[in-house]
């Protein structure tokens, strides 16, 4: 077992060992609306509001404190946040918080990974431990020489990542005795999905007896808020039908899941394609929990061929779409190419 | 008994992979002739069995693996059981296949259609195939068979050379140097799969396909479970497909050949990297590309003849191990069973205990020596069993071993004495 006692808990504050800094003084989170918890509440908001709603993953730990009091603060506020994410109840809110939040981890990680050979042998413990704990794969430290991990070959490719880019592919990654080498970076990359879908495994857990009141007026703002940014999706033509994988992309969205790159051209090519103006599309891109304004705007500009040399795209083919696991025909999908064809047809059938 | 869905039947040793293998032994049954042909070769099959049944290879998971026999009518069934060696023999015994097939899956019920049998895992297998070298002397002394006219032509022709007709096949009479080709292969496979994915050799078994290639089994439970996606991933290792040269430590402009070296990045030196900055003559320090490397990098295209480009790639082909990959994705393919012989030759697929020694005519070859008339179509030299033998155009008196290497290979009839 790994002995407490030590400031690092605080960056990873999901671990159960970390939880028993709270848990042994008797934490509760019915006692929230408890006036000492407010300092907490308030920076648990202060997070949320960054992470969801201004686009920025700002945090600060204080280590001025004592090792104690740090962990436990941090092990609260994470705690607070979750209960406030959840009690939110807006899916999209939970995808977005979740993936910022795993972010901000992810940079924890990669920095305590990168400096293990710094014989602290408590960090690395802990290292261990999330990955083999928490995502049930174990990491070894390849001794005396730079900061190598190894991780064995099956365990590697149980990784989509292994599959879905040709730079970790299994014949791009370094590969001895049965084991695959990574650097700190590499491996925090590599358990990219499993840390978010942890924090969205933790959030779906918050089942308080009952809500404090204090974080249910907080969290009542914050729905307010977020409705009041994104009212609900109503892409409407009277004059065509949407086809079917234009209506699972907004299904998407609405569920405020994030979307793979060729899901993301095939919207904006329709988009455009169907005359959307760049606010009505900016509007739709917005919901995305990674969306960053510059560069949807840059790209859609890029699909639109309002940029330099590039040439207008058009919208990829049935075939294409198909390829891309993105197609999901109907029968009003019958006898066409393209899902351009589909908004034609209709306006054709009507006149 | 055959299911409603017939995956294929490990076919590497065929000419013509994707051919419907019934109708295809129907028309061997016609080329080989009568029925006393038929008849002969039972008795020939028969009496290997007899005498050779602990050849056969049969593993604890016996029960859970599906069998098929492919029989001399043509018909194929699948989906078989046997409870032990001892029923398995019985059934050889009782219907004389040519072939016998085993899965490399283990079932919970194997008799089951495919959805149903309840997969449990699957050695891993790679097959190694003659005909996918292309080596040059196959081009030479195999033959082209043409069903139309029935004639036979030196070399590898897509169309008859007597009558033009395109209804022709391969016959392949692999010779010493197309062996030695294939066991390189097998080294270069074997390598990867000891150093790079650290299998244990006494989980690694070579067999000798028993005509024209090699398969390779690995029985470690890690890779059992394997998926086929993750087998595919293998493949893609072996045969040093997508390779990204930046892995190397530096980077090269194809367009003007420029190389720019990578210094930030630090790879660990093992596997592909290892093994072509080895053929490039380059060292590393503590893993990082030595500085006295980086000038040998820099003017590479001064001092070679060929692109550091064009080098390395040439590299990455001469180590990638040439492997049928469908064979190695399909988690519910049928092989050929080590110790049964090989109808499109009469050899017996063989486990190689040692490779470097192993020589399939003669540890392969095992069906008995009486002197036995064949009509041959073709006149050739043939070695089998250490002896030395010259077929002519017409009747040959030739041991049994001879005669049934030629009328399996569809060169020669089978005369009753
Ligand atoms: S058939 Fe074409 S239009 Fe219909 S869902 Fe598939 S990709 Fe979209
Ligand atoms: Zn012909
Ligand atoms: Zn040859």
């Amino acid at each position: 077992m790994i002995r407490f006692g030590n400031k690092d808990f605080a960056r990873y504050p999901f671990l159960k060992e970390a939880l028993a800094y709270v848990t042994r003084n008797d934490f509760r989170l019915e006692d929230l609306d408890n006036p000492d918890y407010r300092h907490l509440i308030r920076k648990a908001e202060k997070k949320i509001q960054n992470f969801v709603f201004d686009g920025k993953i700002e945090y600060f730990i204080d280590y001025e404190k004592t090792h104690d009091t740090i962990v436990q603060e941090e092990v609260i506020v994470f705690l607070i946040s979750l209960l406030i994410i959840r009690s939110i109840s807006i899916e999209p809110v939970t995808k977005k918080y979740a993936l910022n939040e795993s972010m901000r981890f992810e940079k924890y990680l990669i920095a305590d990974l990168n400096n293990v050979n710094q014989n602290d042998k408590t960090v690395r413990d802990i290292l261990y431990k999330i990955f083999n704990e928490l995502f049930g794969t174990e990491i070894l430290l390849e001794r005396n020489i730079y900061n190598f991990f190894k991780i064995r070959i099956d365990d590697y490719l149980d990784h989509t990542i292994a599959y879905q880019e040709r730079e970790w592919n299994l014949i791009n990654r370094t590969l001895d005795k049965g084991f695959v080498y990574l650097d700190g970076t590499e491996i925090v990359r590599l358990f990219r999905n499993e840390l978010n879908l942890l924090i969205i495994d933790r959030i779906k857990k918050m089942n308080p007896e009952r809500i404090p009141s204090t974080i249910a007026s907080i969290s009542n703002s914050f729905k307010l808020q977020w409705e009041k940014l994104y009212p609900s999706i109503r892409i409407t033509n009277m004059h065509s039908i949407t086809p079917p994988c234009i209506d699972h992309i907004y299904e998407l969205i609405k569920k405020g899941e994030n979307l793979p790159h060729p899901a993301r051209v095939l919207l904006a090519t329709f988009l455009i394609y169907t005359n959307k103006s760049f606010d009505e599309m900016l509007n739709l891109f917005k919901r995305l929990p990674d969306y960053n304004e510059q560069i949807t705007r840059y790209q859609l500009e890029h699909l639109a061929g309002k940029r330099g040399l590039s040439k207008r795209y058009f919208v990829p083919s049935c075939e294409k779409v198909k390829l891309n696991n993105l197609c999901f025909e109907t029968k009003i999908c019958q006898g066409i190419t393209n899902p351009s064809q589909l908004v034609n047809r209709k306006k054709y059938e009507t006149l | 008994m055959n299911g409603q869905t017939i995956p294929p039947i490990d076919t590497s040793d065929n000419n013509s992979k994707n051919h419907d293998l019934t109708s295809k032994s129907d028309e061997n049954m016609k080329e080989n002739g009568n029925g006393s042909t038929r008849l002969w070769l039972e008795n020939m099959f028969k009496k290997y069995y007899f005498k050779s049944n602990s050849n056969i290879e049969t593993d604890s998971f016996f029960s859970e693996r599906e069998f098929g026999f492919k029989l001399f009518d043509g018909k194929i069934r699948r989906h078989l059981t046997f409870r032990d060696h001892k029923e398995l023999f019985a059934n050889i015994m009782r219907y004389v296949p040519s072939d016998i097939y085993c899965s490399s899956a283990r079932y919970q019920n194997p008799t089951a259609n495919m959805e149903d049998k309840g997969w449990k895992g699957s050695d891993l297998i790679f097959d190694i195939d003659g005909k996918d070298l292309n080596l040059a002397c196959a081009k030479v002394h195999n033959l082209t068979h043409c069903k139309q006219c029935n004639g036979f032509t030196n070399g590898i022709l897509s169309k008859c050379s007597i009558c033009e007709s395109s209804l022709v096949e391969m016959i392949d009479l692999p010779c010493k140097k197309c062996i030695s080709a294939l066991k390189v292969e097998v080294n270069k496979l074997v390598t990867i799969l000891l150093d790079d994915f650290g299998i244990k050799k006494d989980t690694l078994y070579i067999y000798f396909s028993g005509n024209n290639g090699f398969h390779i089994k690995v029985v470690d439970d890690v890779f059992f479970n394997s998926s086929s996606q993750k087998r595919r991933a293998y493949i893609q290792y072996l045969q040093g497909k997508d390779f990204i040269i930046d892995n190397l430590g530096f980077k090269i402009n194809k367009i003007n050949n420029e190389v720019t070296i990578l210094p930030n990045k630090t790879l660990f030196n093992s596997g592909w990297r290892a093994r072509i900055l080895h053929e490039l003559g380059l060292k590393t320090r503590n893993h990082k590309l030595d500085e006295r490397s980086f000038n040998k990098i820099i003017h590479f295209n001064n001092t070679h003849e060929t692109t550091l480009y064009h080098y390395i790639s040439e590299k990455i082909s001469n180590f990638a191990v040439r492997i049928d990959p469908s064979v190695t994705m399909d988690v519910h393919r049928i092989f050929r069973l080590s110790g049964t012989i090989n109808s499109k030759s009469g050899l017996i697929k063989t486990v190689c205990n040692n490779i470097q020694t192993f020589d399939p005519f003669v540890d392969a070859c095992v069906v008995g020596d009486s002197i036995t008339k064949v009509n041959s179509k073709v006149s050739l030299k043939l070695s089998l069993n250490n002896r030395r033998f010259e077929i002519k155009v017409g009747i040959n008196r030739v041991p049994e071993f001879v005669a049934v290497y030629l009328v399996l290979k569809h060169l020669g009839d089978y005369i009753d004495a």
